[in-house]
């Protein structure tokens, strides 16, 4: 007779989900965690060596940004670019609240570099919105 | 950041989103790789030609 298998199993370390499989995780988890930490989505889901890629660069393309004397724009609906810069930025996730909460991010407008740095911020957070997308694909097992 | 150039910054920027789009776009190492050289190459080849194209124009 066959001895039968424990119910207690030991716990095991996520495991990715095969591609075209979906996955179990909550998806509203997948985008939050995408947004807050770039690539958090997907190393929630398992995809580790792409999740470490997003987790280095885009935040260093935002400290880059702020570096280079780059703007954070307040959100003012009545300033369209201004606001769609606003939600760009805020696409950076964690990394923008963090800056914010310690007063960066002032932008210095004659600066040299101060277009280049909009342009590391705005694309840092347009980049987490793509790897965002990629993110819940994986969890649909498009991918 | 005095001392960065124009040159040194596109590169930089162009490096950073090469790298997120070749691993956005493809599987494979290998291929995100050569996603992100071509993605890499088109944006500095592309800047360098319309920097050209801009220096002859009177504007």
């Amino acid at each position: 007779m066959a001895a039968r298998p424990s119910s207690k199993r030991p716990a095991r370390p996520a495991a990715p989900a095969p591609a075209g499989s979906p996955s179990a995780r909550p998806l509203a988890l997948v985008y939050v965690l995408g947004w807050l930490i770039p690539g958090g989505g997907h190393l929630w889901l398992g995809r580790t060596a792409k999740g470490a890629v997003f987790l280095v660069v885009l935040p260093l393309m935002f400290v880059i940004g702020l570096a280079l004397e780059g703007r954070l724009f307040p959100f003012t609906p009545g300033e369209p670019l201004v606001a769609l810069a606003a939600i760009a930025n805020i696409g950076s996730g964690l990394p923008y609240f963090i800056a914010q909460a310690m007063g960066v991010g002032a932008g210095r407008a004659v600066a040299v570099t101060y277009e280049y740095g909009n342009a590391f911020l705005i694309t840092a957070g347009l980049l987490n919105a793509l790897v965002i997308i990629d993110a819940h694909d994986i969890a649909l097992g498009r991918r | 950041m005095d001392t960065a150039s124009h040159l040194l910054l596109m590169t930089l920027f162009a490096g950073c989103v090469a790298v997120v789009g070749g691993v956005l776009l493809k599987d494979t190492p290998r291929q995100q790789a050569r996603s992100a050289a071509e993605i890499f190459g088109s944006l500095v080849g592309a800047a360098l030609l319309l920097g050209w194209v801009l220096y002859f124009l009177p504007l």
